[in-house]
């Protein structure tokens, strides 16, 4: 596998998307609103998403932009993907070949948890471990480390389990 | 042209996001390993210079390209939906080894899975809906 882009590099320019939305659209950086506004249009009868469909549409755009960087680097960059087994972890081994669609049910059951979690807590790594965290804000350090006790018990215990 | 900006806004956050692998799979669970400091670097520095923004916006003032003075809200605190909303996410996260937007790198990126993936995210927001439905019911 290729080496990463240096995090002291990547780490900076993913803070600065910040005060880029800040000043640009005097919006507080976040992704999983997205998801509410798509599940409105499925369910749109439920009070959770009788909302102003519309506060949310600047996300949509952001996410469109992500979805893009996908798009154009499946067409035109290097795949990045595990090629080689370097120890006897089992994570390595599923690494492999995790994106094929044999997967598909732990990738859905995944998605599931994610966008559920992201709605429960109120936000996502975006909103609340950079954004949130960045003010300093109580409830953002505490859904932090939260996402970080689900996700060590779900990588070091049901990943073993489910592939 | 503000959607043409944001738009742009989340391309380039992708790319970095791609450059970075922070939407690979084998990056995630070598984070949840602790077998490399790479994934904790971008967040603790994207964090550290969101920070320091966020500061450096609220102590000058700082308006938007509007002339409104820059607002900064932290989300409000709700302890039981904030801790167990967080574990469920994390969970979540690892399993996929992706979080929001990395799920829509994969949309784009590894079609079949990736589209899979986005469905059940949002899909997980509807059961949120329905159980929101429920238990907000008097």
């Amino acid at each position: 596998m290729k080496e990463p882009l240096a995090w002291y590099i990547a780490g900076p320019l993913i803070g600065l998307v910040i005060p880029v939305l800040l000043i640009l659209r005097g919006k507080q950086f976040g992704i999983s609103s997205t998801y509410r506004f798509w599940g409105s249009y499925v369910l749109p009868r439920l009070s959770y998403f009788d909302y102003s469909r519309k506060s949310d549409l600047w996300q949509v755009q952001l996410t469109i932009g992500i979805f893009l960087s996908g798009i154009l680097t499946g067409f035109f960059g290097q795949e990045v993907k595990l090629d080689e087994v370097t120890s006897k972890l089992h994570y390595e081994k599923v690494a492999l070949t995790i994106y094929e669609s044999k997967n598909w049910i732990q990738f859905l059951f995944g998605g599931i948890l994610i966008g559920f979690g992201s709605r429960y807590a109120n936000g996502c790594t975006a909103g609340h471990c950079i954004m949130g965290v960045s003010q300093l804000s109580l409830s953002s350090m505490i859904v932090t480390i939260c996402f970080f006790v689900g996700g060590l018990l779900g990588s070091q215990f049901i990943i073993p389990l489910i592939f | 042209m503000k959607a043409i900006i944001t738009v742009l806004v989340g391309l380039a956050f992708g790319w970095i996001l791609i450059e970075a692998q922070a939407f690979s799979w084998y990056r995630i669970q070598e984070m949840f390993h602790f077998r490399s400091f790479h994934m904790f670097g971008v967040l603790f520095s994207a964090i550290a210079t969101g920070a320091i923004a966020v500061y450096l916006i609220k102590k000058f003032k700082i308006k938007n390209i509007e002339g409104q003075v820059i607002e900064i809200k932290p989300k409000q605190l709700n302890l039981s939906s904030n801790v167990f909303g967080g574990i469920i996410f994390g969970l979540g996260w690892s399993i996929a080894g992706a979080c929001t937007a990395p799920v829509y790198i994969l949309t784009g990126l590894h079609w079949p899975i990736g589209i899979v993936l986005l469905i059940g995210a949002i899909l997980g927001t509807v059961l949120f809906a329905l159980f929101n439905q429920l238990t907000t019911k008097k």
